[in-house]
């Protein structure tokens, strides 16, 4: 065989896409269908089609300077060695190498934290039904569909699994931030009338999502409204093996990575190692996430590819792409999706990692055992009771004042670029603002200002909505006012 | 000696071959004589991930090639994109036979360098809506099916236990199964714009279900069976005019059930509907760019007319993308099926395609990806 084909799963969200990754002589790589793959038939959003540019590979370096990785393994461990170390691994990569970061964190004496601070606000008995959801076929069956997420946008290959259902006599109601088109009934409600209003049952399903910037209040909403009307609930995330790295490190405390990121300011942490993970990413604002890591003592990247992190990291150990990797992710149903690569690059260094700090020495096959046994069984989802909780306010507005909103999406997780430079908002604001045809719009918030062309949709007043990381933003939502341009 | 038109039956002269090739192995043994002869530097073989599914690896390895062998009724994938640059030869179902060539029109591909050993083709099937359909209409275990064939108008499925199962396709169809849509109303069974036809239909008496009939289309054709007899890795024999009326007559009924069904799968939509029709279709179109990804005659790389106009900034009712695609296309579609399969909304974009492109054609006589020398009707430019 000329080149590589690996069997491998899009990085984009938690679905499970199987995709093949070509590489051929000259290392260039492409994308080829999967169509045998149950979660999506081959299909891919434009986040999977445009794979290949996410894939650009990392390079050890020691203090800035490129280096093996063993020297970059071995300036890491004398930079551990009894230091006070925090830990961060949200899930886009394997559940082996998760867990050989997992064995690291124990021989240090702490834990990986998977960025989902919403966890530790949630009563253990709740984490199977936020883990895992129900199976991606069930949302066909659905009677009715309630969506608190935008599909087209955030997760786009729901949009076949919700027309599916319609064909098949559901109905599909969204209650989420603009106009869907696949929704029979779009709905801008109080939430305390979700219950009331919805027209929820058993044979309905929830749509909802949990990401690191998530409300903990809503997602409680959300589960007390599965509670209430015993509608079944998905909640999609947005990393490969966010329910893999959720099961295999469940109970150690699930630090969200705003709360690491106020413990770097606050100077409670000084040594931080993440494994495939950028805060600069993964943060609302980058500018203000790069400020606040250039505060550590030390910062140790495990990673795969490129990211902004790795050029402020102390140590960056480069590991092998994605899709080349040897192990398993588990998709947002609960299926374990095996990777075809047999690189195991990753697990060695961090074995390596792990003796010289006194650890022990792990190998591939041990860890894919221990995965098998600790997370792919049948496991069962407890009762909760209804949760006490409150929503975030976002309004209402005062004049010439918006609510700029993060339609989160693969692009927005990766800060990698699309034809997404613009906003979303409505015809009111337009006409309030004297929007002109083509013009701009200026938005201002603590951050500064920026100038953005917009895209009219039918949603309520004072909403701005963007599927693109902005440097005003404070926060996933940040009041801003605004001006035309 | 084989010539240009010749009709003949064959077998690889390998026991192994042609006991594990799905009709006597000759189209792995003549792909594998043409690498080993150095008639050519690469093949490109379909390498099974499973009895469902396919991928197209190129190989220099003439093992590799003899391993592939097997029937398999995989989807069709975009194969002159592994045949750019190279010297190569490749098994081909007639409407991947059509799109490499319409490639060789616009220069992508030299087809002086491009050996299509094309295979006959009732229809293939997505692996998952098969593995779901052997569930329900077979009651077999997808994972205990060994193989499976297209005969008499009914889908058969082997198991590991040496059992068959042969349902209608019709029945199939109308339960929702069965082939894919853009297969139903396909019209080109045998693929003569191949430079060598191969298949099992017309290989009958002794030599049933281990032999391969074959045209020879053209010189390229007769290259390819020279050098695999030479090589010492086929036998062939004239067929009979018995073998040669049956191969015709299974052609036909397949050919007349496609037109019978074109009818069905395009109703007509009344003028005033049209609009809204197309437009109601694209509605959840997510941008994704696959459809022109995947397309098998897009020769535009990805500074493209139909991408030039294009913004998610705008917010049309049917995107400048797709109403630029459905005329660009109307001269070129060959209605694979491939943009509809990697649709992430499923829309039928094969359908709403064909509908521009079937009309089109007739009207102008023309069929791509049938021979090199015929320009499309709407062909602005001549690439020399």
């Amino acid at each position: 065989m000329i080149g590589n084909v690996y069997q491998t799963v899009c990085p984009g969200c938690n679905m499970g896409c199987g995709l093949y990754i070509r590489e051929d002589e000259e290392g260039a790589l492409l994308v080829d269908f999967m169509k045998s793959s149950p979660a999506n038939l081959g299909k891919l959003c434009r986040f999977g089609m445009k794979l290949p540019h996410h894939y650009s590979k990392a390079t050890s370096m020691v203090d800035g300077k490129e280096s093996s990785v063993e020297d970059a393994i071995k300036a890491a461990s004398d930079r551990l060695k009894g230091a006070n170390v925090t830990m961060l691994g949200v899930g886009n990569t394997t559940n082996e190498e998760s867990l050989a970061f997992s064995n690291i964190a124990d021989a240090m004496g702490t834990v990986v934290n998977t960025g989902m601070g919403v966890y530790s606000e949630l009563p253990t008995e709740c984490h199977p039904t936020v883990g895992v959801g129900i199976t991606l076929d069930d949302i066909e069956s659905a009677k009715r569909i309630a969506l608190f997420v935008d599909p087209y946008v955030q997760y786009p290959l729901l949009v076949r699994r919700i027309l599916a259902a319609k064909k098949n006599g559901a109905s599909v109601v969204s209650v989420g931030w603009k106009d869907l088109h696949l929704a029979d009934e779009n709905r801008y409600i109080d939430p305390d009338l979700y219950e009331s209003e919805l027209g929820l049952d058993s044979e309905s399903v929830i749509i909802a999502d949990v990401h690191p910037n998530t409300d903990p209040g809503w997602v409680k909403r959300m589960l007390n409204l599965a509670l209430k009307t015993q509608a079944k609930i998905l909640f999609m995330k947005p990393f490969v093996n966010a329910t893999g790295v959720d099961l295999l490190c469940k109970g150690t405390g699930q630090k969200g990575i705003p709360e690491i990121m106020d413990g770097i300011n606050e100077g409670s942490i000084k040594t931080l190692v993440i494994l495939d993970s950028d805060p600069v990413e993964l943060m609302p604002n980058s500018d203000v996430a790069a400020e606040t890591l250039k505060k550590l003592d030390n910062l140790i990247v495990i990673t795969s590819r490129d990211s902004p992190v790795n050029k402020m990291a102390s140590i960056v150990i480069a590991t092998e792409p994605l899709c080349a990797k040897a192990g398993s992710f588990m998709n947002v149903e609960g299926l374990l999706l095996n990777n075809s690569g047999e690189d195991t690059a990753g697990i060695d260094a961090m074995s390596a990692l792990s003796q010289n700090l006194g650890g022990a020495a792990m190998d591939y096959q041990e860890l894919h055992n221990t995965v098998l046994e600790s997370i792919v069984k049948k496991f069962t989802k407890p009762k909760y009771k209804e949760l006490a909780c409150e929503v975030l306010d976002i309004g209402p507005f005062e004049e010439k004042k918006g609510n700029l909103i993060y339609l989160y999406n693969p692009f927005m997780w990766f800060d990698q670029s699309d034809d997404n430079d613009f906003v979303m908002v409505n015809m009111n604001t337009v006409n309030k603002l004297g929007l002109s045809k083509g013009g701009m719009i200026a938005l201002t918030s603590d951050a500064g200002t920026v100038n953005m062309r917009y895209r009219v949709e039918d949603m309520p007043d004072g909403l701005i909505l963007t599927a693109k990381k902005l440097p005003v933003a404070t926060g996933w939502t940040t009041v801003v006012s605004t001006e035309a341009v | 000696m084989v010539n240009v038109g010749d009709m003949l039956v064959g077998y690889a002269t390998d026991e192994n071959v042609r006991k594990r090739g799905a009709s006597g192995g000759l189209v792995t043994a003549v792909l594998a004589a043409a690498l080993e002869k150095g008639l050519v530097e690469n093949v490109v073989v379909m390498k099974h991930i499973n009895e469902f599914e396919a991928v197209p690896i190129i190989t220099n390895d003439v093992d590799e090639v003899l391993a592939s062998t097997g029937s398999l009724h995989s989807v069709p994938v975009n194969l002159a994109k592994y045949a750019m640059g190279r010297k190569v030869a490749m098994p081909a179902k007639p409407c991947d036979a059509q799109a490499v060539i319409e490639q060789a029109k616009r220069g992508m591909i030299d087809l002086d360098n491009t050996y299509i050993v094309g295979l006959n083709c009732g229809g293939s099937m997505h692996p998952v809506t098969t593995k779901k359909m052997l569930v329900a209409m077979y009651d077999i275990d997808p994972e205990d099916v060994v193989g499976e064939d297209i005969e008499k108008g009914k889908l058969i499925f082997k198991t590991k236990n040496g059992e068959e199962k042969a349902i209608a396709i019709d029945e199939l169809e109308e339960a929702g199964f069965g082939r894919r849509e853009s297969c139903r109303f396909c019209t080109l069974k045998i693929p003569v714009n191949a430079d060598l036809a191969c298949g099992n239909w017309g290989v009958i008496g002794d030599l049933a279900g281990s032999a391969t009939f074959c045209q020879v289309m053209n010189d390229k054709g007769v290259k390819l069976l020279e050098n695999a007899i030479e090589a010492g890795r086929i036998e062939v024999e004239p067929a009979s005019d018995k073998a040669i009326a049956i191969r015709a007559k299974v052609n036909d009924v397949m050919v007349n059930l496609g037109s019978t069904l074109e009818k069905e799968i395009f109703p007509d939509i009344p003028d005033k509907e049209r609009m809204q029709y197309y437009m109601e279709q694209m509605e959840d179109c997510i941008d994704c760019g696959a459809c022109k990804e995947v397309c098998p005659v897009c020769a535009c790389g990805e500074d493209s007319k139909c991408t030039m106009f294009h913004s998610l900034v705008d917010n049309y009712k049917m995107s400048m993308y797709h109403l630029v695609r459905l005329l660009h296309l109307s001269d070129s579609c060959i209605a694979c099926g491939q943009c509809s399969d990697v649709c992430p909304s499923d829309i039928p974009i094969t359908l709403l395609q064909s509908r521009f492109a079937i009309p089109s054609q007739r009207k102008r006589e023309y069929t791509p990806g049938m021979n090199v020398d015929d320009v499309p009707p709407f062909f602005e430019v001549i690439l020399k």
